[in-house]
């Protein structure tokens, strides 16, 4: 359970509450939620609810709905005439846009690995490896620092002469150069931002480790079940609403949060190499000035969002069903 | 050795070197910190004679880190703050008083959970240059508050979710106003979700980049992470300098980190466990 006392699952005051609370159990209750209360009272919830509806309407579901709306008008010359699909024609048109479309299949790629590794080391942690309390606490630690921080950081690490290159030269390999090299540097990104978010994950997959039944498997262990079949047959099926979860959440970071490091790490370069959608987002709002072509991009974005939360979810559950 | 001790220290040391390797980034920054720009050219990689504040002196003041840290602490705790205000009001709302529509507005406030930033950033970036509220401090915490008000707001809801609903009968009974059991039934009641929430939100603005540049670009309005990008250009040639300003843009957060891991964790796993 996250947070304290009170069990948290979600419902809203329309669910589970005990329903015939009638005049005769408690007349004196029934003032607040019965039909005859005074006007102030029947108003009260929706003054309390207003700042967080108008903040969340006016500044997150109302945009939402003017980008999609802005992305079909023009830029320049053309500012707030309907040019119907001419801004997605343009944007797969960009060289930089497909680039950056082909690092969000990269991403796709890499996810499983994103996941696989939080996913062995709590793993490890659940089964108590010498050390494992101290762990937990390191391991999350990065998460916490802003991508920037981050993103300064290993621009030193990654320099020519710095660490990692060091590191190799010792062992006769390299030197690398990790964010020159149109080649590398994607993936370069990419592993920074899982060496600071796989903490993350990991204390996602350890809250869903100490809701599972422990004496499951000791059982299996008795039985004669090797680790890797324990991990297949015991903690994988038990764990599938957090293995979801967490491919959902940490695609969501890849596709979202990554702005930071490219920003300090590689803006975008070389030669467009690391591009993301919502980089190039950035750029073409706020230094090409072409918002309603950013806005084409947000939409697409916005939509490979779903695609990928709804076909993982999809894939997970029948899986889960399988085992 | 047997198997399964070979085993053991297959997974022992790789988890160590892991530990290593999450440590050392920040350890390494810290030691070039404490250098002078002479030792930093000779040898990088040496431990530094011993800890020297200079750099950091150097980073706070002619840097500018100073005014950049109070914007940051003058945003993020006045966005806090109103997170915390509208988010445990609607919280209380949603998960004890019966009215029409709360499905409704709780599920509409579960969907703009999943709306990212960089979908909606460029009209929302056009509506706050048409209200006057782009470059300003209230347009930035605003534009903070729009963003984690949904996450605050379902997580307020399902902590007040399990608070029972005689609690609050008794508290009317008594002659408290909706509005007096907020203030002195829930506000108390939901102390430990406050802080946790409190605390991850304090984290999320200290280190958003994307949306104060997008809102409050100027260079007087810079937040601390907004300084640190430009940081680099400034002291490319003094990197001693500039790794002082690094850390001290990290110092609070590995502070909060230090005195808060177990709300923090806590936060971040509230939705993955039930559903």
């Amino acid at each position: 359970m996250p947070i304290g006392s009170p069990p948290s699952s979600v419902r809203t005051a329309t669910v589970g509450r005990p329903e015939g609370r009638g005049d005769a159990q408690a007349p004196k209750a029934r003032k607040l939620r019965g039909s005859r209360r005074p006007l102030a009272d029947r108003l009260a919830p929706y003054v309390l609810v207003a700042p967080a509806v108008l903040i969340i309407a006016g500044l997150r579901l109302y945009p939402l709905a003017l980008g999609v709306n802005f992305s079909f008008t023009g830029d320049g010359d053309r500012n707030g005439q309907a040019v119907g699909f001419d801004n997605y024609a343009t944007l797969f048109d960009d060289p930089l846009f497909r680039q950056a479309l082909q690092n969000v299949g990269l991403l796709v790629l890499l996810l499983p690995v994103a996941v696989a590794i939080p996913g062995a080391l709590a793993t490890f942690i659940y089964l108590r490896v010498p050390g494992h309390r101290l762990y937990r606490s390191v391991y999350f630690f990065p998460a916490v620092l802003s991508p920037v921080i981050v993103g300064a950081i290993f621009n030193l690490l990654l320099a020519y002469d710095g660490t990692a290159n060091t590191v190799l030269g010792l062992v006769g390999l390299g030197p690398v150069d990790w964010l020159g090299d149109p080649d590398v540097a994607m993936v370069t990104v990419v592993g920074v931002h899982v060496w600071a978010t796989f903490g993350m994950a990991l204390v996602v997959f350890l809250a869903g480790f100490a809701t599972l039944d422990a004496s499951l498997i000791d059982a299996a262990r008795i039985d004669g079940a090797s680790l890797p079949q324990v991990i297949r047959h015991v903690i994988v099926p038990g764990l599938s609403r957090t293995i979801q979860f967490v491919f959902v959440t940490t695609m969501i970071g890849l596709l979202t949060s990554m702005f930071g490091l490219l920003y300090v790490m590689t803006g975008g370069g070389p030669e467009g190499s690391t591009y993301l959608p919502e980089y190039y987002i950035w750029v073409q709002a706020g230094q090409m000035n072409r918002p309603a072509l950013a806005s084409a991009a947000s939409t697409v974005l916005f939509g490979i969002m779903l695609v990928v939360g709804l076909l993982q979810a999809a894939v997970l559950r029948r899986s889960g069903r399988e085992d | 050795m047997s198997r399964a001790r070979i085993a053991r220290w297959l997974i022992v040391i790789p988890m160590a070197a892991l530990a290593l390797a999450t440590v050392y980034p920040l350890v390494f920054t810290a030691n070039v910190a404490s250098k002078t720009r002479h030792e930093y050219v000779l040898d990088r990689f040496s431990a530094a004679e011993s800890l020297r504040w200079d750099n950091f002196e150097a980073a706070w003041s002619s840097a500018g880190m100073a005014r950049y840290f109070l914007n940051s602490v003058v945003v993020v705790a006045a966005a806090v703050a109103l997170l915390l205000l509208v988010g445990s009001m609607a919280g209380f709302a949603l998960s004890q008083l019966r009215f029409r529509g709360s499905r409704a507005l709780f599920l509409g406030c579960l969907a703009a959970l999943f709306i990212p930033f960089q979908v909606i950033m460029v009209p929302l970036a056009r509506t706050m240059g048409q209200t006057g509220l782009i470059d300003t401090y209230p347009g930035l915490v605003l534009a903070y508050t729009a963003q984690f008000l949904p996450f605050t707001v379902f997580l307020m809801t399902s902590y007040y979710t399990g608070i029972p609903a005689e609690i609050i009968d008794a508290a009317r009974i008594d002659g408290n106003s909706v509005y007096g059991v907020y203030r002195r039934i829930m506000l108390p009641l939901g102390r430990p979700a406050l802080l946790s929430v409190g605390i991850l939100n304090a984290l999320f603005c200290w280190n958003d980049v994307l949306i104060a540049l997008l809102v409050m670009p100027s260079a007087e309005h810079r937040t601390l992470m907004v300084g640190v990008t430009s940081l680099r250009g400034q002291y490319s040639a003094d990197i001693p300098t500039f790794a002082a300003g690094v850390l001290i843009a990290a110092l609070p957060v590995l502070l909060l980190y230090l005195f808060f891991q177990r709300q923090i964790t806590a936060g971040v796993t509230v939705g993955s466990t039930k559903g």
